[in-house]
């Protein structure tokens, strides 16, 4: 569970994030929907503690995110805005350091790691360098390490960007698979159709606000639009966010 | 998970990565052998001419207007010297250096001789050439002498005894020995080992931070559960077994070097450095390894890019080589408060384990300690710049 309120956060002149609050419940897959620069990588780095906010609070499953950050840290798994692996290592290599920063080891943490890999269906290359690797199977390593030690709260920035059109499909029957284990879903996306195909709940952003928030039904009667498309162009008040990647 | 535990999953990958990384292995090991290498070939190209009498060649004189001096001629000969015709231009032939003298005897020199006046004789020489400047000595103590025996034979006819102009018997007492001279040659391994600190490590400390960076791997890996001190704890210590392995090579390379190279050829004597000499000088330069990785984080953090990174960490080792090379040639006597600056002090440290000298306790310890509060506030700098937000996108 995940609770924002009252964000506030400038980088010098620039006001990134103005008062942005929502709750993503557990069990149900919550979407930041925007245009680029309308605050939602930033939101989510306050999320996983790596920018700090100037006001307002950030909590995940109660833990806040400027006092407990390790706590937050450990209930959270992120697939951040940057994606880098480490290509001398392989993929089972990558996964597992992460894993042992989490604190996991020994045959615990590789059978974890083989559950992973086979439901990301990962098994032809786990055991080779990541040099070299398709977006794709990028991707697939940099979710398993989010998820190694098995987090309550998973935080998504921009997950299909770059991918074609069979790992899209992976990617979002992969969310919808979280979903039904029971786990806190975040992600962000700047494309329309995608955020309402998978998402229970809807937080729109536009410049470092939040425009309108709710569930589709909520969102087409609260715009009073026909159809999602239309009550999102209304909530931000143009067509920015509807160019499919 | 305690911390230690934690730094040591930090350590053991950077380890690992770096290991399977050709570029930290030969910038920890190339840069080894570069000290001992040109060490050895000063001794070979620099021995000979700086230590070598040049006794053992004949004399060449060219020389014009023998037929004037019949009498100097043949002493000359006598002497050992070779004669050879001289260039019309003389003065030209040894300012261009086509030859390191000449001696010219002009056509009055027979009339001076006979009637007892001073008789003049040329010799022309280049004083701007220190290489010439052997045998020129030479020539001149050849002519000083037979001025002398022809001045001591008159005064006999004369019925005076030489001696009697001879006021002073001045002799030369040379105190140098071929182990002080060697020292020249000596007193810029201390440099080349600091190098070797500073370089050893360095590939490890810029692929685990400005590298991390560049990869995009450093975002996803702060949000792991760990405090970042531990991190930057961590990669700094994955440097460390890169720079001693460094120190070691270097130190066994120079050893092999002094005592297996046959050095006594070039020299004419062997130089000495032994075991326990190296083993003082590998553990004086710990603390040294420290404030290097240390230093190199704190300016890598500010870095955009891995090349930018390099570029700066790069000039590190040429500000301790300063006062390095300053000791090459201008030898101090260590006091107190040289070892309260890092890594001028263990230059002399070294300096003086290298001449097998006693050295004080006192400024051992003053020295390492010294150096580790400096890398002690270097690695909390690194730190503290590790917990702001901007180290993701290395701003200042």
């Amino acid at each position: 569970m995940i609770q924002v309120t009252e964000l506030h956060k400038s980088f010098d002149a620039v006001k990134a994030l103005q008062g942005v609050s929502f709750t993503a419940p557990d069990g149900q897959i919550t979407g930041l929907l925007g245009p680029n620069g309308a605050g939602k990588t930033t939101t989510l780095r306050v999320l996983y503690t790596i920018i700090r906010q100037d006001r307002g609070t950030a909590q995940v499953d109660g833990y806040d995110t400027l006092t407990q950050p390790l706590q937050v840290q450990r209930s959270i798994g992120a697939l951040p805005d940057s994606q880098g692996l480490y290509p001398r290592l392989t993929a089972r290599e990558n996964v597992r350091y992460y894993g042992r920063l989490h604190g996991l080891h020994g045959a615990d943490l590789e059978a974890r790691i083989d559950h992973l890999a086979a439901m990301l269906e990962m098994d032809d290359f786990l055991e080779r360098r990541t040099e070299g690797f398709s977006t794709g199977q990028r991707v697939k390593v940099a979710i398993a390490r989010a998820l190694v030690h098995g987090p309550k709260n998973v935080l998504l920035d921009e997950p299909t960007s770059g991918l074609d059109v069979m790992s899209t499909r992976a990617m979002r029957s992969f969310i919808r698979r979280l979903k039904d284990e029971g786990q806190c879903v975040l992600f962000s996306s700047h494309i329309m159709q995608e955020v309402s195909a998978l998402c229970d709940n809807i937080v729109i952003l536009q410049a470092g606000r939040v425009v309108a928030s709710g569930t589709p039904a909520e969102l087409l009667s609260h715009t009073g639009q026909a159809n999602l498309e239309d009550a999102f162009v209304a909530a931000i008040g143009s067509e920015e966010g509807l160019v499919r990647a | 998970m305690n911390a230690i535990s934690r730094m040591w999953v930090v350590f053991q990958k950077e380890f690992l990565d770096n290991l399977r990384d050709r570029r930290s292995v030969f910038s920890a090991l190339g840069s080894t052998l570069i000290g001992p290498v040109i060490l050895l070939l000063l001794i070979v190209i620099l021995g000979k001419s700086v230590f070598k009498e040049g006794d053992t060649t004949p004399l060449e004189i060219p020389l014009a207007g023998a037929e004037h001096a019949p009498g100097l001629v043949a002493f000359l000969e006598q002497n050992g010297a070779v004669l050879e015709p001289a260039p019309a231009d003389p003065a030209a032939a040894v300012r261009n250096g086509d030859l390191e003298l000449v001696v010219v005897i002009p056509p009055g020199y027979g009339d001076d001789f006979s009637s007892g006046n001073p008789a003049t004789v040329e010799l022309y020489v280049d004083t701007s050439r220190q290489s010439a400047m052997s045998n020129v000595e030479r020539a001149r103590t050849l002519l000083n002498g037979y001025s002398r025996q022809t001045g001591a034979q008159r005064l006999l006819a004369r019925g005076i005894n030489p001696v009697i102009i001879t006021a002073l018997s001045l002799e030369t007492v040379d105190v140098s020995t071929p182990e002080s001279q060697s020292l020249i040659f000596l007193n810029m391994m201390p440099y080349f080992i600091v190098m070797v600190v500073f370089t050893g490590g360095m590939y490890v400390i810029i692929d685990a931070t400005a590298g991390e960076r560049e990869r995009g791997s450093l975002e996803p890996l702060l949000i792991n559960p760990i405090p970042r001190r531990e991190i930057v704890i961590g990669k700094l210590l994955a440097s460390l077994p890169f720079a001693v392995l460094a120190v070691a090579v270097t130190l066994i390379a120079f050893g092999l070097a002094f005592n297996v190279f046959p050095i006594e050829d070039y020299l004419g004597f062997q130089l000495a450095l032994n075991v326990n000499a190296l083993l003082g000088i590998f553990l004086i330069s710990f603390p040294m390894v420290l404030l290097a990785s240390a230093l190199q984080t704190v300016i890598v953090t500010f870095t955009r890019s891995f090349k930018e990174a390099q570029t700066y960490v790069g000039f590190l080792p040429l500000i301790p080589a300063l006062p390095g090379l300053g000791l090459a040639f201008l030898p101090v006597k260590p006091a107190l408060w040289m070892m309260l600056i890092p890594t001028f002090g263990q230059q002399i440290l070294i300096n003086q384990l290298m001449r097998g000298e006693v050295i004080n306790t006192t400024h051992v310890v003053i020295s390492v300690f010294a150096t580790l509060l400096v890398s002690g506030l270097l690695i909390w700098l690194a730190i503290r710049l590790y917990e702001r937000e901007r180290v993701l996108f290395g701003a200042r």
